[in-house]
């Protein structure tokens, strides 16, 4: 199997307050990681650290075994909800269409095959309908697909997903599993911070037990224990209402 | 009038118009990106900096537009980066290092003009600066602002996606490859040239007004930033030259004017916005509240076996006897209702909509319990809010995903198409209960149901049916029997 990403002594501190600790981590491709851990863990720091969003104080990252800068088309960042403004006057077409950016050269014009890859996502994600709907005017399920679509439309190979669930129904978040299974089926990486761990073992090929410093690794059915979860949340979790 | 079409006509009239709008459409178009990007306050400190720039390039090479052009640029450029600086120390809240800025550069540019006055004995007017000194208009500042309007129509149009992407979201920006902080730094360079441009005209001070509030309205106006840019340009120009055009009549300083005009469009804007105006969400809100009551008297109406008189109603849904008599003629007007002697009558078409009510009602509470997983108890008040806002096509849905359920978690049977809740007798089956439909289609269901002393609204219970033969009780008191024959023309609505 191929790595996506390789993380080695990775070390995050805003002042003197230690985020993440000596973070050793490889990436498998096509593969759903799950990014589990207390609040205050250091989750969204280490997606900001991988996408060079803060300067780290030490490590090295290596994507796709090079660095980031040289394969920035084939990554794509979808925040947390409330990061974005939804009042902003950007229609489900426009974000799409954004996916496209990162081919373009400063003269260069979206052009009619950037459309047609953009309607060809929404058709698959099935927002067609909503093309010339402005963001703030959709279902929380819609906006998150619609993100998903513009990753899609960029034909990203690693996707960082931080909550992409908060706000979303039942039955939407398991047609987005559902959707992201198919794509890692053929060979995307997805990288997904998640809250809940009642669907842990359902969700993901592989977890990640964070806080603060790597807590555990691995297939979600072997590392997905109480004993990890202990380890990661503290030894009081009320958390493990699982079996 | 006549004297003021003269007036306009006038060189320095038309040169002072042909600067109002170049200034009004690239502050209009520039303002869009600076509002969104909660820059408001940087747009203004930069205008305020310019000052020092432009009076120390005059003290250094006289009036030349293009010296005061670089001097403004510069004294921008220095602002920009000092705040920037301070901000990212940290010794200084973000906005409290704008104000330390700018401020300080604005009084360096005061103390120059005094000190060229008192020694040069050439006279500046700081008001000029200040507010504009649209007469001083020269045909050299109209070309140069030309080209810086030439300019920043070009770097928007060249650099959209930039702009918007990193406007938008700048993380994702960054991640793509933006260099956001140069996209920073180039908004800001744009902005200086426009304020060179609009010293003239709306002058230092009101240059924020310009950026701003035509941008502010366009937003209350579109949904499209190619719309909104587009709307806030229009604005501003039509802010500017009409500001100019009021002054002249008036014979006032334009720049004011200008600002003044813009925050009256931006107030009728806040008023009269299609979507997002007070007046369009206040007849929203009305509208909605009218339905919600329409539909809580179809229901009471149904419930109550189709006839209630005025007063049961309002006690019923406890309205005011002028709201509910508002209600009931725009009812009766769109045939949902009848009036007759006993009270309002629930037509067929009130009938069809109130079972589809009742349907939505049912439904909802059924997909509640089954797909969300709530409580009984938790659903009736959840459902009684959405029942009023869920759309045919969305009912079908949850219909089929709930696999067309014949009865709510209560266990109260949900009008499907096919079976309405206004039913015959017979069609109920033994254990279910229905109310006794005060409009009745055939003449003997009602010379029978007068004749058994059976009154309309009375409940019926289905104890047994036995082929030819219905045992029922009525109100819970007494018990009788009916042939099938009458049980098929005895319309009801099933409970």
């Amino acid at each position: 199997m191929s790595l996506a990403i390789q993380i080695e002594a990775l070390t995050v501190s805003y002042g003197s307050k230690m985020i993440l600790r000596n973070v050793y981590l490889d990436i498998q491709a096509g593969q759903i990681y799950g990014i589990l851990g207390p609040n205050g863990a250091g989750k969204s720091t280490l997606f900001k650290a991988i996408l060079e969003l803060i300067e780290p104080n030490r490590g090295e990252i290596k994507v796709f075994g090079e660095s980031l800068d040289d394969v920035r088309n084939r990554v794509a960042y979808i925040p947390q909800k409330d990061e974005v403004d939804w009042s902003f006057p950007a229609t489900v077409q426009d974000v799409v269409l954004m996916g496209r950016y990162p081919y373009k050269k400063f003269y260069q014009v979206i052009n009619k095959k950037d459309r047609a890859i953009a309607d060809r996502v929404m058709d698959q994600i099935g927002i067609s309908h909503l093309r010339s709907r402005q963001i703030g005017q959709l279902s929380g399920g819609q906006q998150q697909r619609v993100f998903i679509a513009r990753a899609l439309a960029q034909e990203a190979d690693i996707m960082f997903l931080d909550e992409p669930f908060v706000g979303v129904d039942a039955t939407t978040e398991a047609h987005i599993m559902d959707l992201l299974r198919s794509q890692a089926a053929e060979g995307k990486t997805f990288l997904m911070i998640h809250h809940d761990l009642s669907k842990v073992d359902e969700y993901f090929d592989q977890i990640v037990l964070l806080n603060k410093r790597i807590a555990a690794v691995g297939p979600s059915s072997t590392t997905f224990t109480e004993e990890n979860i202990k380890r990661t949340y503290g030894p009081q979790s009320k958390l493990l209402d699982i079996d | 009038m006549v004297e003021f079409l003269e007036l306009i006509q006038s060189p320095w009239a038309l040169r002072a118009l042909a600067a109002s709008v170049l200034v009004g459409l690239m502050l209009g178009m520039l303002g869009t990106f600076i509002v969104l990007r909660n820059m408001s306050l940087i747009g203004d400190a930069l205008a305020h900096s310019v000052l020092p720039g432009v009076i120390i390039a005059f003290m250094m090479m006289g009036i030349h537009s293009l010296s005061l052009f670089i001097g403004a640029v510069v004294a921008g450029l220095i602002c920009a980066f000092a705040i920037t600086w301070i901000q990212k120390q940290g010794h200084a809240k973000n906005d409290a290092a704008i104000g330390i800025v700018y401020t300080a550069m604005f009084s360096i540019g005061v103390i120059c003009i005094s000190a060229i006055s008192r020694k040069d004995g050439v006279h500046v007017d700081l008001k000029d600066f200040l507010f504009g000194n649209i007469l001083g208009v020269s045909n050299e500042d109209l070309w140069l602002s030309s080209i810086i309007f030439v300019g920043i129509v070009l770097a928007i149009l060249v650099f959209y996606r930039h702009l918007f992407l990193s406007t938008f979201q700048e993380a994702v920006a960054k991640v793509m490859g933006v260099k956001v902080d140069l996209v920073h730094y180039f908004l800001l360079l744009l902005l200086s040239f426009a304020v060179v441009a609009s010293l003239r005209t709306v002058g230092i001070i009101l240059v924020v007004a310009m950026l701003v509030t035509p941008a502010s309205t366009a937003l209350l106006l579109s949904n499209n930033m190619k719309r909104v840019i587009f709307i806030s340009a229009l604005l501003g120009m039509i802010s500017a030259a009409g500001g100019l055009m009021l002054a002249i009549v008036w014979d006032t300083t334009p720049g004011p004017v200008m600002a003044v005009l813009s925050a009256v469009i931006y107030g009728l804007a806040v008023i009269f916005a299609p979507d997002r105006g007070k007046l369009a969400q206040w007849l929203h809100q009305r509208r909605l509240a009218d339905k919600i009551t329409t539909e809580d008297i179809l229901k009471y109406l149904l419930k109550n076996g189709g006839v209630a008189s005025r007063s049961h109603i309002a006690n019923g849904l406890e309205l005011g006897t002028s709201a509910l008599r508002r209600q009931l003629s725009r009812m009766i007007g769109k045939g949902m209702l009848q009036q007759d002697a006993q009270g309002v009558v629930l037509t067929q078409v009130g009938e069809d909509r109130a079972s589809q009510l009742i349907r939505a009602h049912r439904l909802w509470e059924t997909y509640l319990v089954n797909q969300v997983g709530m409580t009984e108890s938790q659903i009736h008040l959840e459902a009684e809010d959405q029942e009023h806002h869920l759309t045919e096509d969305v009912l079908d849905h949850v219909d089929e995903l709930l696999g067309f359920p014949d009865t709510d978690p209560h266990g109260s049977p949900i009008p499907s198409k096919r079976t309405p809740l206004g039913t015959v007798l017979a069609q109920l089956s033994a254990g279910s209960k229905a109310i006794v439909k005060r409009r009745q289609l055939r003449h003997a269901a009602m010379q029978y149901l007068w004749e058994s002393e059976i009154a309309p609204n009375s409940e019926l219970e289905v104890l047994k049916v036995d082929g030819a033969q219905l045992t029922l009780r009525v109100d819970d008191q007494r018990t009788f029997s009916m042939s099938m024959d009458l049980a098929e023309q005895l319309q009801v609505i099933a409970e």
